[in-house]
C-alpha cells in the first residue's frame, strides 16, 4: 500500500478537512452504496472459516464454471434493463435453443432419432441457426417494443408464452439426447486444461469471448453509446437524433442471440435437451444485474458489473450448499439478497434527485 | 494497511482451523421439487432416520428444473460430500442421469436414485450406484385392478346416467414422465380389462373429441390446482342436469385427485350423505388423500410407502457412506433386483 493513487490521496485529504459529522457522513454513504458487496465479502469470509473447502479449486472451477453458463444471458438481459425494460423470454428461448441444437446435433443412426435419415450438422453453422433462432424472438420483442410503444415486460411475457407452445409443438415434450461428440465432448465440454485436479471446460473460454464482445459492443460502438442514451432519456436521445426504434430493436434482438447461444451450451452441458432446460433463468439474470448495478432507472450499468454480479451470486448459491442451509431456506435468502440489492440501488438515484 | 491485512489472515486461518469439520457422514439429498407433497412426507421420514444413524444431511430444491439440479449435484460435488441421494428432475431421457453418474463416478462419490425412475444401464455404469423406488407400472397396474373391482361391486349405482357404460376422465401428472405415462395406461387398461372380463361394456372417454384421452398438467407438477381448473371447467359442461356427468375420476396421483374432488365438492357433488358421489382415484396415500377416503368423499388410493422409502434409502445410505455391501441389512421386505433397483412395494387404500 505504498503507492496510493493521486485521486485516493485527494479524496483523503478531502475527508481530512471535512469536520467530524460530514466525515462519518461520507463514510457511511460510501459504506452503503457498497452494502451489497460489502455483505457479500464478509458472507464468502465467513463461510470461509466456516467450510475451508470453499475456496479450494475445485469450488473456485465450480463457481467460475457455473458463472460462464449463467454471464451472456445476464449481459443480454441487461441491454433490456438498460433501457428501463425487462426481458422474461429469456429463460423459454434457452430452451428452445437447446432444442433446435439437440435436433440437429444428435448422433447419426439412431433408432429413435428425432430428425430421421440424417446426420449432424456442423457445429459452427447449428451454432448460428441457434443465434438466429434466439434473434429473431428478440427482435420481435423489440419490434413490439419499439413500434407498439408496449412495455416490455408484457411484450416478453407473451412471447415466453409463444416461444414455450412453439417449442412444445415442434417436440412435443420429446426429450433428445444421444448428443454427437463433435458437439459435448469435443466442443462445448471439452477440458481445456486442469487446476489441481478439476478440468476446466471450454465453455469458460467462450463466455470470455462473448463477455469480450459484448463489451465491445456496449464501449465502444455509437450502438452502445445510443443504447444508454436511450436508456437514460429516450426524449432527449431522440431529439439529438439517435434511431431510437433502431437501438430498441437492436439490443431485444442482441439479447435473444446470447439466449440462444446459452441454450446451444446447455444442452451440450445437460446431456440433452428437455422442457424444463432454462426455465426461470431470466429471474436469476435479472436478479444478477440489480446486484451488479444495473439499475431500473435506466441508462446505467457496466459489463464488469454484470459480471460482478453473477459471480456474486453463484458465490451466494453455491455458498449455502457449503453451509449445508435446506432448499427452503435458501430461497428466503436469494429473495433477501435482491431485495437488499434494489434497495440500496434505488437509495443511490433517490438522494441524487 | 498490512498490519491489519495479516491480522485478518491470521485470524481467518486461526478460526479455519479451529471450526467443526463437516460430520462422519455427509448427505446431500436433490430433491425434484420440494413442493411435492409425497415427497415432503418422504423428507421427513428421511430427516428423522438420517438424525438417527447421525448423518448430517442438505435437502435440496431442485424446483423441477432439471439444470438447476444438475447445477446443485455439480456444486455439491466441489464440497466433497460423502453421499448423492438424487431425486431426478427428468425421467425421460437416459443423456441427463448419465451427465449425473459420470460426475459422481469421476469424483468417486457413491450415488443413489430414488423415486423417480433412472434407467438400468445408467445405474449399472457406476459399482457405487443404485436405485430405490418402485416398480414404477405397479402403481398404475394396481389403480386399475382396484377400480375395476370398485366399479363391479356396485356397478349400476355409479353408472349414474345409465346408459350401461362408465365415463372417466383421467389426469396425468406430467406428458413426458415414465410413471405418469405408466399410470395413465395401466389404469384405465386394468380398469377395463377387468369389467371386460365380467361382461361389462369397456371405460369411456368423457370427451370423444380428446383423442389422447387424459388431461395432463403442462407445467409437469402434478398439481391439485391444475386439475382443479381442469375439473371445475369439466363440470360446466358435463353434469346431471345436462345428463352427461363424468362418472368417474382417475388421476395419476392424489393431490390431481384432491383437486378433482374439490372442484365436484364446489359444484354440489361428493359432499357425504344426500349428494351425489363421483369416484374418485388417486395414487400416493397421503394424509388428505387417506382422510377424503375416509370420509367417503375419495374412492381409493395406492399407497406408496414414505416411511419404507425412507427407511430404505437411510440404510443403504449408511452402508454407502461407511463403505459396506450397499444392501446390508436391508429390510426383506425389499426386494433387491438384479443387484440394481431396490423395490418399495405398493398396496391399495380403499379406507379403514
Amino acid at each position: 500500500m505504498s503507492e496510493i493513487k493521486p485521486d485516493a490521496n485527494k479524496k483523503v485529504n478531502q475527508l481530512r478537512e471535512m469536520d467530524a459529522r460530514d466525515r462519518w457522513r461520507v463514510i457511511g454513504n460510501w459504506l452503503l452504496d457498497h452494502a451489497m458487496i460489502i455483505i457479500i465479502l464478509l458472507m464468502v469470509i465467513y463461510i470461509q472459516i466456516q467450510r475451508p473447502a470453499f475456496l479450494a479449486t475445485a469450488s473456485i472451477v465450480n463457481i467460475i464454471q457455473l458463472t460462464a453458463t449463467r454471464l451472456p444471458i445476464a449481459l443480454g438481459i441487461a441491454g433490456a434493463i438498460i433501457l428501463t425494460g425487462t426481458d422474461l423470454s429469456a429463460g423459454r428461448v434457452v430452451g428452445l435453443g437447446a432444442f433446435v441444437s439437440a435436433i440437429l446435433l444428435q448422433k447419426a443412426d439412431l433408432a429413435n432419432r428425432f430428425l430421421a435419415g440424417m446426420g449432424p450438422w456442423p457445429v459452427v453453422i447449428v451454432l448460428v441457426v441457434v443465434m438466429l433462432v434466439g434473434g429473431i424472438v428478440g427482435l420481435v420483442n423489440g419490434f413490439c417494443v419499439a413500434k407498439f410503444k408496449l412495455h416490455p415486460f408484457i411484450v416478453t411475457l407473451s412471447t415466453q408464452l409463444i416461444t414455450y407452445g412453439l417449442y412444445l409443438t415442434l417436440s412435443n415434450a420429446a426429450q433428445i439426447s444421444n448428443l454427437d461428440e463433435s458437439y459435448t465432448s469435443e466442443l462445448v465440454i471439452k477440458p481445456m486444461f486442469r487446476l489441481g485436479n478439476t478440468p476446466v471446460m471450454s465453455y469458460v473460454a467462450f463466455a470470455i469471448i462473448v463477455t469480450a464482445i459484448m463489451w465491445f459492443i456496449w464501449n465502444k460502438t455509437t450502438f452502445g453509446k445510443n443504447m444508454f442514451a436511450v436508456g437514460s432519456n429516450e426524449e432527449a436521445a431522440r431529439v439529438s437524433g439517435v434511431n431510437v426504434t433502431m437501438v430498441i430493436i437492436g439490443v431485444f434482438a442482441l439479447a435473444g442471440v446470447t439466449y440462444g447461444y446459452t441454450g446451444f451450451i446447455e444442452a451440450a452441458r445437460m446431456g440433452a435437451s428437455t422442457g424444463t432446460i432454462g426455465l426461470n433463468y431470466e429471474l436469476d439474470a435479472i436478479a444478477a444485474c440489480v446486484i451488479g448495478g444495473v439499475s431500473f432507472v435506466g441508462g446505467i450499468g457496466k459489463i464488469s458489473g454484470v459480471v460482478l454480479g453473477v459471480v456474486l451470486m453463484q458465490l451466494i448459491m453455491s455458498g449455502m450448499t457449503f453451509l449445508g442451509i435446506s432448499g427452503n431456506t435458501t430461497y428466503i435468502i436469494k429473495g433477501l439478497v435482491i431485495l437488499i440489492a434494489c434497495a440500496i440501488d434505488m437509495r443511490k438515484y433517490l438522494t441524487k434527485k | 494497511m498490512k498490519k491489519i491485512l495479516a491480522l485478518v489472515l491470521a485470524l481467518t486461518m486461526v478460526l479455519g482451523m479451529g471450526s467443526v469439520a463437516l460430520a462422519e457422514g455427509n448427505a446431500q439429498v436433490f430433491w425434484y421439487t420440494m413442493s411435492d407433497t409425497y415427497l415432503a412426507s418422504v423428507r421427513t421420514a428421511l430427516n428423522a432416520k438420517f438424525d438417527e444413524a447421525g448423518i448430517s444431511y442438505v435437502d435440496q430444491d431442485g424446483n423441477a428444473t432439471q439444470t438447476t439440479q444438475t447445477d446443485q449435484i455439480t456444486t455439491a460435488i466441489a464440497t466433497g460430500t460423502d453421499l448423492l441421494a438424487v431425486n431426478i428432475v427428468e425421467t425421460g431421457a437416459d443423456g441427463i442421469a448419465q451427465n449425473v453418474v459420470d460426475q459422481a463416478k469421476a469424483a468417486g462419490i457413491p450415488l443413489l436414485f430414488f423415486n423417480r425412475s433412472v434407467s438400468e444401464d445408467v445405474v449399472k455404469s457406476y459399482d457405487k450406484c443404485c436405485f430405490v423406488g418402485t416398480n414404477y407400472e405397479q402403481a398404475g397396474i394396481m389403480q386399475g385392478d382396484m377400480i375395476g373391482d370398485y366399479l363391479l361391486a356396485n356397478y349400476d349405482a355409479y353408472d349414474l346416467n345409465g346408459d350401461g357404460v362408465i365415463s372417466y376422465v383421467m389426469f396425468k401428472g406430467q406428458e413426458d414422465n415414465q410413471e405418469a405415462i405408466a399410470r395413465t395406461k395401466y389404469g384405465q387398461e386394468n380398469a377395463d380389462a377387468k369389467l371386460v372380463a365380467a361382461g361389462k361394456p369397456a371405460l369411456k372417454f368423457y370427451d370423444e373429441s380428446n383423442a389422447q384421452k387424459y388431461l395432463v398438467d403442462q407445467a409437469g407438477t402434478w398439481s391439485r390446482q391444475v386439475a382443479q381448473d381442469y375439473m371445475t371447467t369439466i363440470l360446466a359442461q358435463y353434469n346431471m342436469d345436462a345428463g352427461n356427468m363424468v362418472e368417474l375420476v382417475i388421476a395419476n396421483n392424489d393431490e390431481m385427485a384432491l383437486g378433482a374432488m374439490q372442484a365436484l365438492q364446489q359444484a354440489g357433488y361428493n359432499n357425504g350423505e344426500g349428494t351425489t358421489t363421483i369416484p374418485v382415484f388417486g395414487v400416493d396415500a397421503t394424509a388428505d388423500a387417506v382422510a377424503a377416503i375416509d370420509a367417503g368423499t375419495m374412492a381409493g388410493t395406492i399407497k406408496q410407502d414414505a416411511e419404507g422409502m425412507a427407511e430404505a434409502i437411510a440404510t443403504i445410505a449408511a452402508n454407502m457412506i461407511a463403505g459396506n455391501d450397499m444392501y446390508e441389512g436391508l429390510n426383506e421386505n425389499f426386494t433387491v433386483e438384479d443387484g440394481w433397483k431396490v423395490v418399495i412395494p405398493y398396496a391399495v387404500y380403499t379406507g379403514e
